[in-house]
C-alpha cells in the first residue's frame, strides 16, 4: 500500500484515532477520512452514538462547573482529547478567569492539536504521557508548573478508562492519582458500560477491534467504575448514567435511553 | 419592485407578540440543543436564539428584504458551536412553522413569501459559515498533524524496513550517519546532489562533505543533539560536489537513540527546501490522494480531467469510466471492512497495472467506486476491450486474508471529444451511465441487507468464498441429459456446474445464484460454456455422436454487454457450430433491451435460443414469439401442473404455445407420472432428475453410448 512511510506509526492517518473519531461524533471536522469512516461504521450499528458523545461532553461542562461552584481552580485532565466544543479551561476560566488547567493525552496529533490551541494561554498546557505511568503525569515539569497539589484539584478522566485494559489494573493507577491530590479535589469519570445494552454495543467494541487502531474497548459494569473512586466520596445522585447526572436542560439528555445510560458517569469529593 | 402600499405593516412587538417570541426562541433552542453539540445552558442559548429571532422579525418587516442580515444569522447560529445539518434541518423546519404563526405577521399568508425567501438566505448563511468552519478546523488539524510528525521520536530499528523503502525512494537526500559523522548509509538523490557514487562515499564522514567553511557550525550543533541541548539540528549548509561547486542545501538532522537511550544514529535529510516543507507536500500529497488505495481522490481526478479534455487529441477524445464493483457491500458484510479495505487497495493496483500502457489515471472516488480517464491516442483500444480487460483483471481472484475474492464492475462510460466541453458534464455523464448500468439489472440482483440474518450472512461468506474456490479447482463442469419425451432417447446435454463445497457439493442452481450474487457468473459462465462446448466438440470428432448442447444463463448474464462476443469466442476456440448450441435466457429478462439485443443477435448468428423458466403467462406467450427463440423451457414450479388445478389452463396454453413453433422442453421433471403428462400434453423433451444424475464427462458419454 502506498503510504506515508515518513510519517511515524504513531502518527500514521490511515489508523482511526479515538480521539478524532469521538471529534466527529461530535460533528467536529478534527479528524480525517479513516475517523470518519469508523464514526459511520458505528454509526450504522448504533444510528444514535453521536447522542452519547454530546451526552458526555455536556457531562463534561456539568461537572467541571461543579467542581468550580466548589472551588476547585485547577484542573488535571487526563486523555482530554482533540480540543473541540466546551473544553475544560473554557468551561472554567469563563467564569474564573484564574483557572488552571493541564490536559494530558497520549495521542501525538490530539497533543500537537491542543499545544497549537493554547500556544497563549499561560493558564492551560497539554502533557503528552501515557495514563499508565502516572508519576510521568504528576512529576511533569509543566504539572508542577501549573498545579499546586497540595491545594484541590479537579481530576477529570472521562471517557478515558474503558481504554484501558484489566490488565493495566485501572483501579491501582487511578489509586496512585488519588493519592497524590489534597483533601478537597474532585475526581469525575464517564465510562462505556454494557450494562442494560443489547449486542450494538459489541458490535461497536468489534468494529473498534476490526479497525487498525490498537485501541480496545473494555466496556465494565456498575461496581467496578465504582470501584475506580476508591474512598472518594460520590456526590448525588452517585454514578449512574451521566445523562442522569444532574441534567439541565435538553442538551444534556438524548432521545435514545440506551445512549443516556451506556456511558456512566460519577464525581467523588476527596474527604 | 415594491411600492411602498406592499410593505407590510412594520408593528412593533406587542406584549403578546414578545411572549410569542420567547416561546418561539426556546423551541428552536431545545430543537438545537437536542441535536447538537452547542456549549451553552439552555437559557443563555435561548437568549441568543432570541436576539437573531428579533434580527429576522426586524427584516422580515422591512423592505427591501434584507436578506443579507439574514445570511449572518444563519452564519451565527453555526458559531454557536458544532452545528451542522441536524443543526440547520431543525433550524429551517421550526423557523417555518414558528415565523407565520407570530402575531405581527398576520394574517400568515401574506408574508408567506418572504418569510420562505428569507429561510433560504439564513441556511445559505448557516452553510456558508459552516464549510468555513469545517475548512478551519481541517486546516488546524493538517498543522496539527504536520507538528505531531515533526514531534514525533521515532525510532530507526522499529521502522527499519519502511525506513529503508522511503529512503531509496526519497527524492531527498537522506543519509544515515553514526555518532561521529561515519557515513552509514545513503540514498542516490544525495549521491545526484553531491554528484558522487555510492562507492566513492565508502568510509567518508558527513563532514567531508561540507564546505570546510561551514563545517564547524554543523559539528557544534550535532554536538549539542547529542548531549541533549538541542533537539535537532537545522542548518542551511553547504555541500562541496565532484567538481568543487558548492550546493546550498537544508540539513535537518534528527538523533534516534536506542532503546536504552544511548544515542544511536543522526538522521540527516538534505533538502532544497526544509524538512516542513517536505512534510507539507507529503500532506499535500495525501490531500490529493485518497489515504486508503494512495491513488488520486476525486478532486484531483476532476480537475485533473478538466487539463485533460482541454488539451485532448481533437481527434480521439479522452474516455472517461465510472466503475463501481459489484456486490462490494456484500464482501464487506461477511468478512469484515477491513477484508474490504484491502480488496479496494488491490483493485487500485490492478486497475493501474492494467492500464500502464495507456497514457490513463485511475483514481478512486468514494467508497468502491472508481473513476478512469484515458486520454485517447490512435493506438488507444477501444471502449469495448478496455471494459472487458477490466472485468476480467477483476474477475482474476484476489487473495485477501487467505481468501481467493474476485469481483466484477459496472462501468459507466462517457467520452470526450470536444475542447470546450464541460468536464463536470462529462463526469456526469459517466456517473449516469454507470447508474443506468446498474439499474438495467436490478432484480436480478441480490442487494445487501443491512438486516440481513446469519443465514444470509453466511451465503454470502459462501458467494465471496467462490472465486478462490473455482482458481482451486474446486468446481467443475457436470453434464445433464435433455431426454426426448416421445421415446426416452438423450436428445441434448445441458452443461451444469458442481462445487465440491467447503462443507458439502454445492449444486449447481445453488452455484449459479451464488455466483451471480457476486457478479463471478460472468467469467464462470464463459467458462463453463467453453468447457462444455470443447467437451460436446470433442465427442463430435471422435466420429461419435454429439447431442446438442444447451447452456442456461442467468439475468446477470444475459443482460452483459459482452454476451455475444463470449459466445462468439467460444465458438471459435473449440469449433463447435453455432447450430449445436443451445442458449438460454430467463424469461423475465427478455424486457430488458440489453437482454433482448442478445437475444436478437445469438439467433441471428445461428445459436439456438431459448426461453428459460417459462411460466405459459400471457407476457411469456409472447415473448415466445417475439424474438426468435426455437425452444421454452417450462419452469420447475410449474412441473406439477397437470396434478393441480391448473391443468384446464395448460391443456389450452400449451397447443397455443405449439401453433408458434417453438419446442417445448419440461424442467425439473421428478417422475414417471410427470413425464407422462407433459408428453402427452405435446411437450418435446425434458430435464430432471427422473432422468438420472448430473455427471462428469466421460461418465455420460459412457451412458450415452449405452442408450444408443
Ligand atoms: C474519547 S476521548 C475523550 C475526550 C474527553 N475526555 C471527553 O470525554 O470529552 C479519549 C481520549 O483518551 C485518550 N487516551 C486513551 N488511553 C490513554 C492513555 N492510556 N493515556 C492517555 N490518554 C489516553 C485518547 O487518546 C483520547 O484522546
Amino acid at each position: 500500500m502506498v503510504q506515508q512511510e515518513w510519517i511515524p506509526r504513531s502518527v500514521d492517518v490511515s489508523v482511526p484515532s479515538m480521539a478524532r473519531t469521538y471529534d466527529f461524533l461530535l460533528g467536529g471536522a478534527h479528524n480525517f477520512a479513516v475517523d470518519r469512516e469508523l464514526a459511520v461504521h458505528v454509526s450504522r450499528v448504533m444510528p444514535d452514538a453521536r447522542s452519547a458523545a454530546r451526552v458526555n461532553r455536556a457531562f463534561l461542562g456539568r461537572a467541571v462547573r461543579f467542581m468550580t461552584d466548589r472551588g476547585v481552580r485547577q484542573f488535571l485532565d487526563i486523555g482530554s482529547g482533540i480540543p473541540t466544543v466546551a473544553n475544560v479551561h473554557e468551561v472554567a476560566q469563563a467564569e474564573f478567569p484564574e483557572s488552571r488547567v493541564v490536559y494530558v493525552d497520549k495521542d501525538p496529533v490530539a497533543v500537537a492539536h491542543s499545544e497549537l490551541l493554547l500556544a497563549d494561554n499561560d493558564r492551560a498546557t497539554i502533557v503528552h504521557a501515557d495514563m499508565r505511568d502516572p508519576e510521568s503525569i504528576l512529576d511533569h515539569p509543566e504539572t508542577r508548573d501549573l498545579l499546586d497539589l497540595d491545594q484541590p484539584v479537579g481530576l477529570l478522566m472521562l471517557m478515558m478508562l474503558h481504554w484501558v485494559p484489566d490488565a493495566d489494573d485501572p483501579w491501582e493507577l487511578t489509586a496512585r492519582y488519588r493519592d497524590a491530590l489534597a483533601p478537597g479535589s474532585h475526581l469525575a469519570i464517564t465510562h462505556v458500560t454494557a450494562d442494560g445494552q443489547d449486542e450494538r454495543l459489541s458490535e461497536v467494541t468489534g468494529l473498534i477491534e476490526e479497525s487498525r487502531s490498537a485501541d480496545r474497548l473494555t466496556e465494565r459494569p456498575h461496581h467496578r467504575v465504582r470501584a475506580l473512586f476508591g474512598d472518594f466520596e460520590l456526590v448525588e445522585p452517585g454514578l449512574v448514567g451521566c445523562a442522569a447526572w444532574r441534567p439541565a436542560g435538553r442538551g444534556d439528555i438524548s432521545d435514545t435511553s440506551e445512549m443516556n445510560t451506556v456511558i456512566y458517569g460519577g464525581v467523588a469529593r476527596k474527604p | 419592485m415594491s411600492s411602498p402600499g406592499s410593505t407590510p405593516d412594520p408593528r412593533p412587538a406587542s406584549p403578546d407578540g414578545s411572549r410569542a417570541r420567547d416561546l418561539l426562541a426556546r423551541k428552536w433552542g431545545y430543537l438545537l440543543s437536542g441535536a447538537e453539540m452547542i456549549p451553552l445552558t439552555a437559557e443563555e442559548l435561548e437568549r441568543e436564539l432570541r436576539e437573531q429571532l428579533d434580527v429576522l422579525c426586524a427584516v422580515l418587516t422591512r423592505d427591501p428584504l434584507d436578506l443579507a442580515a439574514v445570511e449572518r444569522v444563519g452564519g451565527h447560529v453555526v458559531s454557536l458551536g458544532h452545528v451542522g445539518e441536524d443543526g440547520l434541518r431543525h433550524t429551517a423546519e421550526v423557523l417555518a412553522a414558528g415565523l407565520p404563526a407570530l402575531p405581527e405577521f398576520q394574517p400568515a399568508g401574506a408574508h408567506a413569501d418572504r418569510i420562505t425567501r428569507a429561510i433560504g438566505a439564513l441556511a445559505t448563511g448557516f452553510l456558508v459559515a459552516n464549510r468555513r468552519s469545517v475548512l478551519e478546523q481541517q486546516e488546524r488539524m493538517q498543522l496539527s498533524l504536520l507538528k505531531a510528525v515533526r514531534d514525533a521520536k521515532w525510532n530507526l530499528k522499529e521502522s527499519q524496513a519502511r525506513f529503508d523503502e522511503v529512503v531509496t525512494s526519497s527524492a531527498s537526500g537522506i543519509v544515515i550517519v553514526g555518532v561521529d559523522g561515519g557515513l552509514i548509509r545513503v540514498n542516490s538523490a544525495i549521491c545526484d546532489i553531491l554528484d558522487l557514487t555510492a562507492g566513492e562515499l565508502i568510509d567518508k564522514t558527513l563532514f567531508d562533505l561540507v564546505d570546510p567553511g561551514t563545517v564547524g557550525k554543523l559539528r557544534a550543533a550535532m554536538l549539542a543533539v547529542v548531549e541533549g541541548r538541542q533537539d535537532r539540528v537545522r542548518q542551511s549548509q553547504r555541500l562541496v560536489r565532484r567538481n568543487g561547486d558548492v550546493a546550498r542545501i537544508s540539513l535537518t538532522a534528527s538523533l534516534l537513540r536506542d532503546a536504552d537511550g544511548e544515542p544511536g544514529h543522526f538522521v540527516v535529510v538534505v533538502e532544497d527546501g526544509t524538512e516542513l516543507v517536505l512534510l507539507q507536500s507529503e500532506l499535500n500529497r495525501q490531500a490529493l490522494n485518497d489515504v486508503l488505495t494512495g491513488l488520486p481522490n476525486r478532486q484531483f481526478f476532476s480537475s485533473y480531467l478538466e487539463g485533460a479534455v482541454r488539451r485532448a487529441d481533437p481527434v480521439h477524445g479522452v474516455t472517461l469510466l465510472h466503475l463501481d464493483l459489484d456486490a462490494f457491500g456484500m464482501v464487506c458484510d461477511s468478512l469484515g471492512w477491513r477484508t474490504g479495505e484491502r480488496l479496494l487497495v488491490h483493485v487500485g493496483q490492478r486497475l493501474k497495472s492494467l492500464l500502464a500502457l495507456e497514457k490513463a489515471m485511475v483514481a478512486r472516488f468514494d467508497g468502491d467506486e472508481f473513476g478512469i480517464l484515458v486520454e485517447n491516442t490512435a493506438a488507444t483500444p477501444d471502449i469495448a476491450t478496455i471494459a472487458a480487460a477490466v472485468n476480467r483483471e477483476l474477475a482474476e481472484p484476489l487473495y485477501v486474508d487467505g481468501r481467493g475474492l474476485a469481483l466484477s464492475a459496472s462501468i459507466g462510460v462517457a467520452r470526450g471529444s470536444a475542447r470546450d466541453q464541460d468536464h463536470t458534464e462529462l463526469l456526469r455523464a459517466a456517473d449516469q451511465a454507470l447508474r443506468r448500468a446498474k439499474a438495467e439489472r436490478r432484480g436480478q440482483w441480490v442487494l445487501f441487507d443491512p438486516n440481513q440474518d446469519t443465514a444470509a450472512r453466511s451465503t454470502h461468506a459462501l458467494a465471496v468464498g467462490m472465486p478462490g474456490a473455482w482458481e482451486q479447482g474446486e468446481l467443475s463442469v457436470r453434464y445433464r441429459p435433455v431426454v426426448r419425451l416421445s421415446d426416452g432417447v438423450v436428445d441434448g446435454v445441458e452443461a451444469v456446474l458442481l462445487w465440491e463445497g467447503p462443507q458439502r457439493p454445492v449444486a449447481h442452481e445453488r452455484c449459479v445464484e451464488l455466483a451471480e450474487m457476486t457478479g463471478l457468473i460472468l467469467p464462470l459462465g464463459e467458462w463453463l460454456l467453453g468447457t462444455a462446448a470443447g467437451q460436446v466438440r470433442w465427442w463430435g470428432q471422435g466420429g461419435g455422436v454429439a447431442p446438442p448442447l444447451t447452456v442456461a444463463v442467468t439475468a446477470h448474464q444475459a443482460s452483459d454487454a459482452d454476451l455475444v462476443s463470449r459466445v462468439v469466442r467460444v465458438l471459435e476456440n473449440t469449433g463447435l457450430r453455432a447450430d449445436r448450441l443451445v442458449v438460454g435466457v430467463p424469461v423475465g429478462v427478455v424486457a430488458v433491451p440489453e437482454a433482448a439485443d442478445n437475444l436478437g443477435v445469438l439467433a441471428e448468428m445461428g445459436v439456438r435460443t431459448a426461453l428459460e423458466d417459462f411460466g405459459l403467462g400471457p407476457d411469456d406467450l409472447a415473448a415466445a414469439q417475439g424474438f426468435g427463440v426455437r425452444s421454452v423451457r417450462v419452469a420447475k414450479r410449474l412441473v406439477d401442473l397437470g396434478t393441480g388445478r391448473g391443468a384446464g389452463f395448460a391443456n389450452v396454453l400449451i397447443p397455443v404455445l405449439h401453433e408458434t413453433g417453438v419446442l417445448i422442453a419440461v424442467d425439473g421433471v421428478t417422475t414417471e407420472a410427470q413425464a407422462t403428462w407433459w408428453r402427452d400434453r405435446g411437450a418435446d423433451v425434458a430435464t430432471g432428475p427422473h432422468f438420472g444424475p448430473d455427471q462428469p464427462a466421460a461418465a455420460f458419454y459412457e451412458g450415452l453410448q449405452v442408450h444408443l
